[in-house]
């Protein structure tokens, strides 16, 4: 009889055929309309090639049905394998150093049989699971010990991820943690004392670095210094921008992508191509795009009933935004060039299927509140 | 608010919640404000700065091109040029830029008649459905005539341009390969070991020779040139550049006149021939047979010339000077009667009986010479090459100190020359057969040591080298094929008497010229006195089991070898031949070491004037 009820319950909060599949209208919208205007440009960047066109298509699709498939999970199933699944995650990264596949001079892939696979780019999704699991039940604010835990945690991950080296996802999944550890409620005190050692650690951390990451570094600072190396891209970049002006030199018209001044005009560098056809103005609808995406997520973490799901929500959409802003700012010559795609737009399979995981986790969070309260109660 | 009654009421998670919010509100504005940070970067860079990049964008376009730097010319030791640098033409074609890609080909075809139709139409198809902003090139160069030609019509067709480059050329084709090198195109595991930075805009690299271990010294800088383009992409002006810096020249030490003669004495054979100046270690001679075309690899070598090179049973491709490995034979035979008379072992003059044989705990050790030779003293033993005498030395001798006498002769281990990958050799000895085999030296293995068969293992570079330190009367040299200015050092092999050098060197003598010595018939009318010994080895073949039925008779000859010097008083040439399944060292090395040495050191009798190699490409 009590199942009966609760199953009647579910329907009746549960109206149309968006709640059934577990899709959060808003997010899906923001997020195809980001996926149309990408398909657009990589066509135009890849110098109007209809089969970069296609193949990129695929991957949409297929990452749109991951989404769609993680958003039917319960947020509390995730609750449960969470511990599992980071103990999976570490293991594989502990593992990459030792049987690694060596790529582009770092080890940073596992060879699974068909497929090579990059246990960073799952650690993108599971390590904020893993710290907002920490915090799940915990006061407020959290007391030192699952502070620490969370810290823990989180330098254990970066650590291993930078010696693969890959300092930039590195950087970037240590933040999705520290969010957490943000929203979980650590007193400002304690932030504005971290972000002071932070600034004061600078230097040492210069003495750890390869000195290919500080040559990196002192290129972006003086970037006509390597006007053939590194300092190209950022040159080049800046031009492909501010040569679009307001209004942009119109779809399919970037001279700069296409006479291949451009370097990587698919992937990390497609905001340049888009600035520099669409201009100023579709430099800005663009943002708003993300902005109400971003904007999106921050409700549904408002919105999410338990600390789990709440922390969740928030770390994978700022993370998102990070991603958005550090790609934005490298190719418009702010911060150092680390190799990192612009998400939903750029070219690229794995970093779509993680992006579309975490918002799949999104509406799965979302759409799933009243079966949870009523599995509670 | 109604949602918290469901959950908990308490006021603490009333608290918790606004708290949470609140950092969310903060999250938000902290997101907000850096995007109107980054929305205020761009109005910087497309509106302030629009008129700025606008410019540098369309109007004049700046590109920056790489100028690949020069590579290094190699000459031979008379300056003669042996890798040269020689202009090519190619098209390069933006299907963008073009008005009509029919017209194209219609004209393109009346001038390369040389191209293969079926190439070109393939090309055409693949630059028609190719991406429309890429530079393509057309793969085939245009000969200086051709691009001639198409300079004339140039005109009718934007986006296409005449490009030039400069291509390795080896004028000498395959003479000397083994030792110069070739270059090749650049791979991904090249690109990783050397400065990648240093090779923008170069295609090629230094794949094996002279042409691999200098290639540092023969690619220079790169340099850079800034180019005002136009909204399509054709160069207006060139703006402020800075030059290539190009690489250096190498003088190589060997002779590609002697090289040359040497590779003909081989011709039909497979085998080897290092001839080196005693006093500097100068390699003027360095052959390995047979041979390839080096001018094949500089572009790319199709697959199926390759492929024939590959499945060429005399492998041409080993280097057999430096990776050959040979029983050395009875060539040997001089340095172990040298290490036994500075150690006492036996008296020079002392004169040993041979029936024919040795026998040693009921095993009979023949010698070559079913009679036998008879009485024979140390410098008998050597004309002669008498087996039996140093059967007999060995055991009296024992490994080790042949090992000892023998290793100061740089045989059995690397002799530094300037290329990549050298073997090392055989020289056997109780801790070497106990390191490599797990096994105890047997005194019987001592007994065909002596001789150079058993273990032993010797590249024709070795040879030539002990060659050439017994030449300097212990002198040691490292040789090299590129002339440096600086020379190390040598050591000097200390000995007790000082004698003893000239005493072997005479038996060798009498080799040549004796009346009974193994070459006397190639050392007699020789303008020089000279010093030589034959050898004949039993076979290891270079890749055994890889057996022919019909080869296998051909395959099982002895390996013929020979190694001398003159002139015996002040040498300037010693040389080491082997030639695979040859017979006997006196049948087939002997002649070809005579008559490469006497080519050398009497030009004015070899100078040919029909000779088209001696003459055109002498440089001033």
């Amino acid at each position: 009889m009590q199942s009966f009820q609760t199953s009647q319950t579910l329907y009746k909060t549960n109206k149309g055929w968006f709640s059934r599949f577990h899709i959060d209208g808003w997010l899906l919208a923001g997020i195809l309309l980001l996926l149309s205007l990408s398909l657009a440009i990589v066509f135009s960047a890849s110098g109007g090639d209809w089969q970069v066109a296609e193949r990129h298509l695929v991957r949409i699709t297929i990452a749109l049905g991951l989404m769609l498939l993680f958003a039917q999970i319960p947020p509390n199933w995730i609750y449960i394998i969470t511990p599992f699944l980071f103990a999976i995650a570490l293991l594989m990264l502990i593992a990459v150093p030792i049987v690694g596949d060596v790529g582009k001079g770092a080890q940073r892939w596992l060879d699974l049989g068909p497929a090579r696979f990059q246990p960073s780019e799952l650690m993108k999704v599971v390590l904020p699971l893993m710290v907002a699991w920490i915090f799940a039940h915990s006061s407020y604010p959290p007391n030192w010990q699952r502070i620490l835990a969370a810290l823990v945690v989180i330098g254990l991950t970066a650590g291993l991820i930078v010696i693969q080296p890959d300092l930039g996802t590195s950087l970037l999944i240590a933040m999705s943690g520290l969010f957490i550890v943000f929203f979980a409620g650590l007193p400002w005190k304690l932030i504005f004392g971290a972000l002071f050692a932070a600034a004061a650690s600078i230097p040492i951390a210069w003495e750890f670095m390869h000195d290919y990451q500080r040559q990196r570094v002192l290129t972006f600072l003086d970037p006509e210094s390597d006007p053939l190396g590194a300092g190209y891209h950022i040159i080049q970049s800046k031009i492909a921008i501010g040569s679009g002006g307001i209004e942009g030199k119109g779809f399919l018209g970037s001279t700069q992508a296409h006479l291949e001044f451009l370097p990587e005009s698919t992937t990390d560098f497609i905001f340049s191509v888009l600035s520099e056809e669409f201009g100023l103005i579709g430099v800005i609808i663009l943002l708003l795009m993300y902005l109400f995406v971003i904007g999106r997520g921050l409700y549904i973490s408002a919105k999410a009933e338990d600390n789990f799901t709440r922390y969740v929500a928030a770390s994978l959409i700022m993370t998102f935004f990070i991603y958005v802003f550090v790609n934005i700012s490298m190719v418009s010559g702010l911060l150092p060039v680390v190799g990192l795609p612009l998400p939903l737009v750029s070219y690229g399979g794995s970093s779509l299927v993680t992006l579309m995981i975490s918002f799949g986790i999104l509406m799965s969070i979302h759409t799933h509140k009243k079966l949870l309260r009523q599995a509670k109660y | 608010m109604q949602e918290n009654l469901h959950f908990d009421s308490s006021q603490a998670v009333h608290q918790k919640k606004r708290q949470f919010r609140l950092r969310l509100i903060i999250a938000f504005v902290f997101v907000c404000s850096l995007f109107l940070f980054l929305t205020g970067r761009m109005a910087y860079l497309q509106w302030i700065n629009y008129d700025r990049y606008h410019s540098l964008a369309e109007g004049n376009r700046v590109s920056l091109e790489v100028i690949p730097p020069i590579r290094g010319k190699i000459y031979d030791r008379n300056h003669r040029l042996l890798a040269d640098n020689q202009p090519v033409y190619s098209l390069q074609l933006i299907r963008e830029d073009m008005d009509s890609i029919d017209e194209f080909e219609a004209e393109i075809q009346k001038i390369l008649t040389d191209m293969p139709k079926e190439r070109f139409e393939k090309f055409m198809e693949r630059f028609r459905k190719g991406r429309r902003a890429i530079r393509y090139q057309l793969p085939h160069t245009l000969s200086e005539q051709q691009a001639a030609q198409f300079a004339v019509i140039s005109h009718k067709f934007p986006g296409v341009t005449l490009s030039a480059r400069l291509k390795r050329t080896y004028p000498y084709k395959a003479i000397g390969v083994h030792a110069i090198g070739y270059v090749g195109r650049i791979n991904e595991r090249e690109l990783g070991r050397v400065n990648a930075k240093r090779y923008k805009g170069t295609q090629v690299i230094g794949k094996s020779g002279v042409e691999r271990y200098y290639e540092s010294t023969l690619q220079g800088y790169p340099g850079l040139q800034y180019i005002e383009t136009n909204v399509r992409g054709s160069i207006l002006r060139k703006l402020e550049s800075e030059p290539a810096i190009p690489g250096q020249d190498l003088h190589m030490t060997i002779d590609i006149q002697l090289q040359e003669y040497a590779e003909k004495l081989l011709e039909g054979k497979r085998g080897s021939i290092v001839a080196i100046e005693p006093q500097s270690g100068e390699i003027l001679a360095f052959v390995s047979v047979p041979t390839y075309d080096p001018n094949l690899f500089v572009d790319g070598i199709d697959s199926k010339t390759y492929k024939s090179l590959m499945d060429d049973k005399n492998r041409p491709f080993i280097n057999r000077a430096i990776n050959g490995q040979y029983p050395p034979g009875s060539t040997i035979k001089p340095f172990v009667a040298l290490g036994a008379i500075e150690r006492n072992i036996i008296s020079p003059y002392k004169k040993i009986y041979d029936p024919g044989y040795f026998e040693y705990k009921g095993h009979r050790y023949r010698d070559w010479k079913r009679t036998g030779h008879g009485l024979v003293d140390m410098k008998a033993a050597v004309a002669q090459s008498c087996d039996t005498y140093f059967y007999e030395l060995s055991l009296d001798m024992g490994v080790d100190t042949i090992h000892d006498s023998l290793a100061p002769f740089s045989l059995g281990k690397r002799t530094g020359i300037d290329l990549f990958g050298e073997s090392k050799g055989i020289l056997p000895s109780q801790a070497w057969k106990m390191a490599t085999k797990g096994k105890p030296w047997y005194r019987g293995e001592t007994i065909i040591t002596s001789i150079g068969q058993g273990y032993n293992l010797t590249t024709p570079l070795q040879l030539a080298t002990a060659t050439a330190i017994l030449a300097n009367r212990g002198k040691q040299i490292i040789p090299h094929l590129v002339s440096h200015e600086q020379i190390e050092p040598f050591e000097q092999i200390q000995i007790q008497e000082i004698d003893n050098w000239e005493k072997v060197i005479d038996s060798m003598v009498e080799v040549m010229h004796g009346k009974r010595g193994t070459a006397r018939r190639h050392g007699r009318n020789l303008p020089f006195k000279m010093a030589g010994k034959t050898g004949t080895a039993q076979v290891f073949s270079l890749n055994e089991g890889d057996y022919n039925a019909d080869e296998l008779d051909n395959r099982l000859h002895d390996h013929s070898l020979f190694l001398g010097f003159a002139p015996v008083e002040k040498p300037k040439i010693a040389v080491a031949v082997i030639a695979e399944n040859s017979g006997s060292g006196s049948k087939t090395a002997a002649p070809v070491a005579v008559s490469l040495i006497e080519r050398y050191l009497t030009p004015e009798k070899y100078s040919d004037p029909t000779n088209p190699l001696s003459k055109t490409q002498t440089q001033p």
